[in-house]
């Protein structure tokens, strides 16, 4: 399993870029129902693995930084899940 | 990290089928521009009619290229703006602002590069079959409104063609006002 995504919170953001282009933070941080610290460290390592792309601009003279998925991050997210879905048959 | 066991791997399963079922697929997140191009395109039809009556002098055609300006130019710093503040923009909006500008561009390019072979009414036609297009692929991915709208564009369509010469444009102008614009206006009123 990948290492990475077996933190929920990751998993969750990583879930939350799939359909959409571009996320800004501050939906994510709604969406996922976690704080602004929690969230922007574990964005890190998602950025630094290469799975989410950042974005950093202005948006009305307010920093927006917005995040979208990889095609290596939704390879990682497709395998992941297969994953957990064969470890669930295994177990039942 | 620990190895997830069965019970764990089921929460994070559901947590992302959650995730994806609420993944929200609004495809159409601009009813101004149909508003715009709706009541745009319904002036410039019942006016080409108007002139061909004679209900209304020739000079009155210099207002066309005004309110195709204007139109364009909304379209253009709508967007602009929008991008900006726009927190979320799914793949699925951007092929479908793909095929919006692709659809009605060709369709613009083809109205002004071929006014020889598309004469009178021709053009409304041209610009009413791209609202139906536009209208029914938003349709088509569960927008009830847009499916209802974009059979109305074509049964105007079909009616203008035969109602009398002396009302078609007025047939054309209603089914791009109550279609494309009311579309457009339907889509504000649910957003608010």
């Amino acid at each position: 399993m990948d290492e990475l995504l077996l933190s929920k919170v990751r998993l969750g953001v990583v879930a939350e870029l799939l359909n959409y282009d571009w996320v800004a933070f501050s939906e994510l941080v709604r969406s996922l129902d976690t704080t602004n610290g929690n969230l922007g460290a574990h964005l890190s390592k998602l950025v630094d693995a290469g799975y989410v792309e950042e974005e950093k601009s202005f948006a009305n003279r307010r920093p927006l930084s917005r995040y979208r998925l990889t095609k290596r991050g939704r390879e990682a997210f497709a395998n992941h899940v297969a994953q957990l879905q064969s470890l669930l048959k295994a177990a039942t | 990290m620990e190895p997830l066991d069965a019970a764990a791997a089921q929460d994070h399963l559901e947590m992302v089928n959650r995730i994806l079922a609420e993944s929200h697929q609004r495809l159409c997140n601009g009813g101004e521009y149909f508003v715009v191009w709706g009541i745009g395109s319904a002036y410039i039809t019942v006016l080409a009619q108007l002139v061909h009556g004679g209900l209304v002098p020739f000079a009155a055609t210099w207002s066309l290229p005004i309110v195709i300006a204007v139109c364009a130019a909304f379209s253009i710093v709508r967007s602009r703006q929008t991008r900006l503040v726009l927190q979320r923009s799914s793949l699925l909006q951007r092929e479908f602002f793909n095929v919006l500008w692709l659809t009605l561009g060709l369709a613009f390019v083809v109205d002004i590069a071929g006014f020889n072979i598309f004469t009178g009414l021709a053009g409304a036609a041209i610009w009413s079959v791209a609202e139906a297009i536009v209208l029914l692929y938003i349709g088509m991915h569960g927008n009830r409104r847009a499916q209802i709208a974009g059979v109305l564009v074509v049964v105007s369509l079909v009616a203008a063609n035969f109602a009398l010469p002396g009302i078609a444009g007025y047939v054309l102008g209603a089914g791009m006002l109550l279609g494309y614009a009311g579309f457009g206006a339907s889509e504000l009123l649910a957003r608010e």
